[in-house]
């Protein structure tokens, strides 16, 4: 077990955050999309770099990932991953009430994974007392042999992924991707000091 | 939030304080104004209310056209349905929204100053829509606008270098038919199809006789002149699915998809007819070339496109051995003469 790793108490306090974060990105989505959107309870792993390039290497079927980076103060930041399957990724242009000839596939992919990352992210930050500012989010050409190659470039080593399922349905589309965050140690550290905080005060 | 904001503000009264501030609001001006990169913010109405001075200088158009103006009436070149939804979803999801030059090359018209010949004559643009919410919870968007055109001419150029050497990998540069490696990983492919749907494929090894003594009576660039004739000869009499290339030095190999033997061999025998045909010519003399072929078809037997290639290569040694300037099959009774 590494020093990164969080304790169960940790573990815990991080669900509930991103649930709570999670449950109000949804609430804002919908309301954006003028629709229901029904959301499963994310299910959250947090996992280390060699379990990560292991499972995305299994994962051969990814036909999409849009890679965002995000940072805020006290050093929290980090890179989210939106993966999307097979499939996953023909309704989106419905969901989001776009005309077939209106954009690109890739325009489209990229447009959901922004709302979803910084939905989501910006919820989060606000529970953790923070605020986040986002790089351009960008499609990872050639998924297929290049994601292994994307998550051994990265600008900065680390030690832990969070990986959030999410499962989005909205009406009568129902849209599947993962969400992976990459987050360096030392953000995590920042990370660790902020649950504890948030755990002292119950 | 830039430092900008937390410039530190002097406590002492309150006429250092607005001293402060009026001293912080004329930086921001004034970086905002020398900025390399277009500022306009609207409002939630979508009418223009700040633009900084890159904007001023690259529209020419004047402030008071463009202040208090709807964004779409100052520019009537934006997708109006498609940046109101983008605009709408800054605004009520409070997020930031981005739009890259790989997706839109621009959104603005306006032009480079790049001294570069593009592709285009409109700067590309990276732009970024951010969320601004003041003290009063009024709305506003601003819109970042970074020219990136070097970005995008040095990627298309990098795009265009890429695709160049990608041919040239897969080109026999001689004879511009394809080259050993590439024609090799064909087969692979083709031999892994015609076994996975029961498919026919077959295969011609053709190689030009003697072709030493062209370049041992006329020299190497009549030998070239031979290879690159051929080759543009056999490519006229292919379909398109054909895959041909260059096997060596003056051996070439014609894999065939979905073809049986006896199309193979009426190919062969056309191909054999047409190069002992050529009237070639080398400085004023008459060049005469002809070539020997082997003729394979995938059968049961072979385990792996290789075994292919030793079948064909056997019938055109006993092609060769057979007089020359003929085509030949072990899985054909007969020798066959020149069609």
């Amino acid at each position: 077990m590494s020093e990164f790793h969080l304790t169960e108490d940790q573990q815990d306090c991080l669900q509930e955050l991103i649930n709570i974060a999670m449950g109000q990105a949804s609430d804002q989505l919908a309301r954006y999309l003028d629709s229901f959107v029904y959301l499963k309870v994310p299910s959250i792993e947090s996992v280390d770099a060699k379990e990560l390039m292991r499972t995305l290497s299994e994962q051969k079927n990814a036909i999409a990932v849009v890679s965002q980076g995000f940072f805020g103060h006290e050093g929290i930041r980090g890179e989210a991953l939106l993966v999307y399957q097979e499939g996953d990724s023909d309704r989106i242009a419905d969901l989001l009430g776009y005309e077939p000839d209106d954009l690109s596939k890739d325009e489209q992919v990229i447009d959901i994974s922004s709302i979803l990352t910084t939905t989501f992210l910006n919820v989060f930050a606000q529970q953790i007392d923070n605020q986040m500012s986002y790089n351009a989010p960008k499609l990872l050409p050639n998924v297929k042999d290049n994601l292994f190659e994307h998550l051994q470039q990265m600008p900065f080593t680390w030690d832990i992924a969070l990986k959030v399922n999410i499962n989005y349905q909205v009406t009568d589309y129902s849209f599947n991707c993962n969400m992976i965050l990459l987050i360096p140690e030392v953000a995590i550290t920042n990370i660790k000091h902020v649950l504890n905080r948030i755990l002292a005060e119950f | 939030m830039s430092d900008i904001d937390k410039a530190p503000m002097p406590e002492k009264g309150i006429d250092q304080t607005l001293l402060g501030a009026r001293i912080t609001k004329q930086i921001n001006i004034q970086i905002a104004n020398q900025l390399n990169t277009g500022i306009l913010v609207v409002d939630a109405q979508l009418t223009i209310i700040v633009w900084n001075r890159f904007l001023q200088v690259h529209t020419g158009k004047k402030s008071e056209n463009v202040l208090e103006q709807s964004i779409f009436s100052v520019f009537p070149e934006l997708p109006v349905r498609w940046l109101s939804r983008k605009l709408n979803s800054v605004l009520q999801l409070n997020t930031p929204s981005f739009c890259s030059w790989e997706q839109r090359h621009h959104l603005f018209n306006l032009p480079h100053t790049r001294p570069i010949t593009t592709d285009s004559d409109f700067m590309a643009q990276n732009c970024t829509f951010l969320p601004i919410v003041t003290d009063t919870n009024d709305s506003y968007i601003c819109i970042l606008i970074e020219d990136v055109t070097d970005v995008c001419h040095y990627q298309t150029q990098l795009k265009k270098a890429l695709a160049e050497l990608a041919k040239i990998n897969r080109i026999d540069g001689l004879t511009q038919i394809y080259n050993r490696r590439h024609w090799q990983k064909s087969l692979e492919q083709e031999y892994a199809k015609a076994r996975r749907h029961d498919k026919k494929l077959s295969l011609i090894m053709l190689d030009l006789d003697h072709f030493k003594l062209f370049n041992d009576n006329y020299g190497h660039q009549c030998g070239d002149m031979v290879l690159i004739e051929v080759s543009a000869l056999i490519s006229t009499l292919l379909r398109v699915e054909d895959i041909f290339g260059r096997y060596g030095g003056e051996e070439f190999a014609i894999i065939l998809p979905e073809t049986d033997l006896s199309g193979a061999i009426e190919l062969a025998q056309r191909i054999c007819g047409r190069v002992s045909a050529l009237a070639l010519t080398y400085k004023e003399q008459n060049v005469k070339v002809t070539a020997s072929l082997g003729v394979a078809q995938l059968g049961e037997q072979e385990q792996s496109y290789e075994a292919l290639i030793s079948q064909a290569d056997a019938a055109l040694y006993q092609a060769k051995a057979q007089g020359r300037n003929k085509v030949f099959s072990n899985q054909c009774s007969s020798t066959l003469a020149v069609g």
